[in-house]
C-alpha cells in the first residue's frame, strides 16, 4: 500500500488529566504520534493504558470532569484543541469519524439503522432525505448486509452482533471521512465475525484511502492490520515503530514481556512469560519510568527517568534508554 | 498406563423453553447442548472450545447441575451421578428408564452373557440388578443421595469468567475461600485460618489479605482468590469457564501458568471452556471444538492442530490473527454470514450454511461423530476437505 510521508494528524505532547474526588488521574500523560495518509496506525495497550482516552481526546468527546492539560491535536495543520465546537462539530463525522466496541452502546436503541446512518449524510452533505436513503442503502450494501433495502428500516436490535459492526463502519464511512478511528472494533465480536469486520475495514481502506487509528489490546488484530505501532502503558507511549521493528526487534522491555506473554497458535510447546504485578492505578502511577516495579531489567535510575522517547532507528523510537538489554536476553 | 476416565458425557442434552404470552405458553425451544458425548480423564486438561452460542458453557453448567439436564448421562467416578439433584420421584423415574427398564429386557434376551457387552458403570448396574433384582439397584442409587451430593458437589468445582460478579462483595476473602470447606466440614473451625492462608498463598495472594473484601483486589487477584474457593475443596475436577477472558494480556499469562502448576501439584483434571483457541492449544491436552449445540471435533492437541479435519475447525483457526506480521499476508478463510440461532438450527449438518465446501448431502443428512483416527473424532461428511495452513 502507498503510504504518504505527509502527515494527516500529529498529536504533540498531549496530556489529558480527570479530576475525580479521590484524585487527579492521569489517562493521557504525555502523548505523540504522527498519523500519515492512508497508513494504519495501531495503538496497543492494556487497560487503563489511556489509548481510548487518546481517541476520544482526538474527537473532544470528552466530558467535564476531563480536562486537556496541554498538547496539540493537528489536523492539516489545524489545532483541534483550539477550534470552536461548531468548526468541531463539522469535522467530526465529516473529516475523522469514529468506530466504537460495542455497536449495541454506540447505536440508537429508538431510532432505525437508516435514520442514523442518513443523520450524518443530510447534516454534511446538504442532499434531500430520499437522495440520502439512496446513499444509506448503497453504503449497507458495500459493508456487506445482505438486502440492505430491508435492513435499513430495522432497528439495532433486529442485527447481530456482526451486523450492528457492519452498519457502524457504513455510518462511519456516510461521509467518506480521511481519518477513521477504530476502537476496538472487533473485540465484542466472534473470532469469525472478526475476521469478516478485519477484512471489510481493510478492503475499505484501500478503496477509500482513509487513514486509520487501530485501538486495540489484541496483539494479532495489530500485527494484522497495523504499518506502525504504538504501543502505551499507563498513560504513556512506551514504544513507537514499524510493525516489523515492533514485533521482531522490540526496544521496551513491556513490549517484549507483552509479545511473549500471549499463548499463540503457531508455536508448539511455547512457554508463557508472565509479567509479575498488576496494571498500575492510575490515581497512583509509579515515579519515573512507570513499568519499573513490573520490570525484570529495572535498576535504580528508572525510579527517576524523564518520559521521553530515545530513537532506535529513524522510524523506531522507545521510552527505555537501557533497551541494549533486550540483545542480552536473544529477543528475535 | 490405562488412562482413567473420571467423567463421562453421554448424548447430553439441554433445551431451554421459550415462554410467551399471558400464560407463558412454552412457543419453542433453545437447544443449547444436543447431543454431546465426551470423556476426560483423570489429571489431563480437555479444552471445550467454540463461538459464542455454542453451548460450551451450557455443557459445563449441565455438567455442575447448574441446569438440569434435558436427557443424557454424566458419569462421576465410575459412577451415575445424572439424578442426583432431581427429587425422588423424577430420580426414579430416570433410573427406570435409563437401567431397569434397559437390564429387564437384557436379561430376559440374554441373562447374565450380557454383562461383556456393556460399559463400565451399566456393568457394575447390571450386576447388582441381577443378584439384587430391580429394588436392589433402587437400593443402591438412591440411599444416601445427601452424601453423594456432597461428594459431588465437593469433588467438581468451578472457576468463572468474570472475577467481578462471580464474588460475592459482602464477603471477606477469608469467609469466601472458607465457606464451602466448613459447610463440607473438610476443616475444623479453629483451623480455618492456617487453610484458608495455605490456600492463597497456594494461588498467590498474601495471607493476611484475608481479611479483605474483593473490591480491594484487582482482577488478576480476584481470579487467583475465584480458584482459591475451588481450589479450597480439594476437588478432583476444576471447570473453568471462561477463566482468562477477562483478564488483560498481562495478567492473563499469570493466570494461565498458575492454573498449570496448581495442576501438577494438586493432580488436577481441567474442562477448560474458552473461545480463544490460542489459549486452549496452549494449555489443554485434548481439545474439543463445538457448533451450534454440537461437537463437530475432538482430538489430542497436537493432532487436532496439526490435522484438523472439520471444515469449522479449520476456518476457526484460519481467523485468528497471529501476532506475526510476517503472517498477515497469508490468505485467510472467511466464513459467510453469522451463526444460526439455536432455536432453528439448519438441517443436516448445522454448519453446512456456512461451510465453504458443503455438498448437498450436507443438508440433509447429520453426519455423526466417527473415530477417523484413534482418538481423533470429527462429524463431518468430507473431513479433511477444507485445507489451510498457518
Amino acid at each position: 500500500m502507498y503510504v504518504s510521508r505527509e502527515p494527516i494528524l500529529q498529536v504533540k505532547n498531549l496530556k489529558t488529566y480527570f479530576y475525580t474526588e479521590d484524585g487527579v488521574i492521569k489517562a493521557v500523560d504525555g502523548v505523540s504520534f504522527e498519523l500519515y495518509k492512508g497508513e494504519t496506525l495501531g495503538i496497543v495497550g492494556e487497560s487503563g493504558s489511556g489509548k481510548s482516552v487518546t481517541s476520544l481526546t482526538i474527537m473532544r468527546l470528552l466530558d467535564e470532569k476531563a480536562k486537556i492539560e496541554s498538547g496539540e491535536i493537528l489536523f492539516k495543520g489545524k489545532d483541534l484543541l483550539k477550534i470552536s465546537e461548531e468548526e468541531m462539530r463539522k469535522i467530526r463525522g465529516n473529516d475523522i469519524a469514529m468506530i466504537f466496541q460495542e455497536p449495541m452502546v454506540a447505536l440508537n436503541p429508538v431510532y432505525t439503522i437508516g435514520d442514523q446512518i442518513m443523520e450524518a449524510i443530510i447534516l454534511h452533505q446538504k442532499v434531500k432525505e430520499s437522495e440520502a436513503r439512496k446513499i444509506a442503502i448503497d453504503l449497507l450494501r458495500k459493508v456487506g448486509i445482505p438486502e440492505p433495502e430491508k435492513r435499513v428500516d430495522q432497528y439495532p436490535h433486529q442485527l447481530s452482533g456482526g451486523m450492528r459492526q457492519r452498519a457502524m463502519i457504513a455510518m462511519a464511512l456516510s461521509c467518506r471521512p480521511q481519518i477513521l478511528i477504530a476502537d476496538e472494533p472487533t473485540t465484542a465480536l466472534d473470532v469469525t465475525i472478526q475476521a469478516q469486520i478485519l477484512e471489510l475495514m481493510k478492503e475499505l481502506q484501500r478503496e477509500y484511502g482513509m487513514a486509520l487509528i487501530m485501538i486495540t489490546h489484541d496483539m494479532g488484530v495489530i500485527a494484522e492490520t497495523a504499518d506502525r505501532v504504538a504501543v502505551m502503558y499507563a498513560g504513556r507511549v512506551v514504544e513507537y515503530g514499524t510493525v516489523d521493528e515492533i514485533f521482531k526487534n522490540p526496544k521496551h522491555p513491556y513490549t517484549y514481556a507483552l509479545l511473549s506473554s500471549i499463548p499463540r497458535l503457531d508455536v508448539e510447546d511455547q512457554e508463557l512469560k508472565s509479567i509479575p504485578g498488576t496494571v498500575p492505578d492510575p490515581l497512583n502511577f509509579p515515579s519515573g519510568c512507570r513499568f519499573h516495579p513490573r520490570c525484570e531489567f529495572a535498576r535504580e535510575e528508572c525510579k527517576n527517568l524523564d518520559p521521553k522517547l530515545f530513537e532506535v532507528s529513524p522510524s523506531h523510537y522507545t521510552a527505555c534508554p537501557f533497551y541494549g538489554v533486550l540483545e542480552n536476553v536473544g529477543v528475535k | 498406563m490405562e488412562k482413567r476416565v473420571v467423567i463421562k458425557i453421554d448424548n447430553l442434552v439441554k433445551h431451554f423453553p421459550i415462554r410467551a404470552g399471558v400464560f407463558k405458553r412454552i412457543v419453542g425451544w433453545v437447544k443449547a447442548v444436543d447431543g454431546v458425548s465426551f470423556e476426560v480423564y483423570e489429571g489431563e486438561t480437555l479444552g471445550l472450545v467454540g463461538e459464542s452460542g455454542c453451548g460450551k458453557t451450557t455443557v459445563g453448567m449441565t455438567l455442575l447441575r447448574l441446569y438440569e439436564p434435558t436427557s443424557g448421562r454424566i458419569i462421576f467416578n465410575d459412577e451415575d451421578t445424572t439424578y442426583y439433584f432431581m427429587n425422588y420421584l423424577k430420580a426414579k423415574s430416570y433410573i427406570k428408564r435409563t437401567y431397569i427398564d434397559k437390564f429387564e429386557q437384557l436379561k430376559i434376551d440374554k441373562g447374565a452373557k450380557a454383562l461383556d457387552e456393556l460399559g463400565n458403570v451399566d456393568r457394575k448396574y447390571y450386576k447388582i440388578f441381577i443378584e439384587n433384582g430391580a429394588s436392589g439397584l433402587y437400593k443402591y442409587l438412591l440411599s444416601n443421595l445427601k452424601e453423594k451430593r456432597k461428594h459431588f458437589r465437593q469433588n467438581v468445582q468451578i472457576v468463572f469468567q468474570d472475577p467481578y460478579s462471580s464474588l460475592d462483595p459482602r464477603m471477606r476473602v477469608k469467609s469466601i475461600v472458607a465457606e464451602g470447606v466448613l459447610a463440607h466440614r473438610l476443616v475444623e473451625r479453629a483451623k480455618v485460618n492456617d487453610f484458608v492462608g495455605k490456600t492463597l498463598q497456594d494461588v498467590g495472594i498474601i495471607p493476611a489479605h484475608m481479611f479483605r473484601f474483593p473490591h480491594e483486589f484487582s482482577g488478576g487477584q480476584r481470579q487467583r482468590i475465584g480458584i482459591a474457593r475451588a481450589l479450597a475443596m480439594q476437588p478432583k475436577v476444576v471447570i473453568a469457564d471462561e477463566a482468562v477472558a477477562a483478564l488483560d494480556v498481562s495478567i492473563r499469562s499469570q493466570i494461565i501458568n498458575l492454573m498449570e502448576n496448581l495442576q501438577e501439584k494438586h493432580k488436577l483434571t481441567y474442562i477448560f471452556i474458552s473461545h480463544d483457541l490460542a489459549v486452549v492449544k496452549h494449555i489443554s491436552d485434548r481439545v474439543a471444538v463445538m457448533y451450534l449445540g454440537k461437537m463437530v471435533e475432538m482430538a489430542p492437541k497436537k493432532e487436532l492442530f496439526e490435522n484438523p479435519l472439520h471444515p469449522y475447525t479449520v476456518s476457526l483457526m484460519s481467523a485468528i490473527p497471529i501476532p506475526d506480521p510476517d503472517k498477515k499476508k497469508k490468505k485467510r478463510i472467511i466464513l459467510k454470514g453469522d451463526v444460526p440461532s439455536p432455536i432453528n438450527p439448519p438441517g443436516g449438518c448445522r454448519f453446512h450454511t456456512r461451510c465453504p465446501v458443503a455438498k448437498p448431502i450436507c443438508k440433509e443428512k447429520e453426519p455423526p461423530l466417527v473415530e477417523v483416527k484413534p482418538g481423533h473424532f470429527v462429524a463431518c461428511h468430507f473431513p479433511g476437505s477444507l485445507k489451510w495452513k498457518a
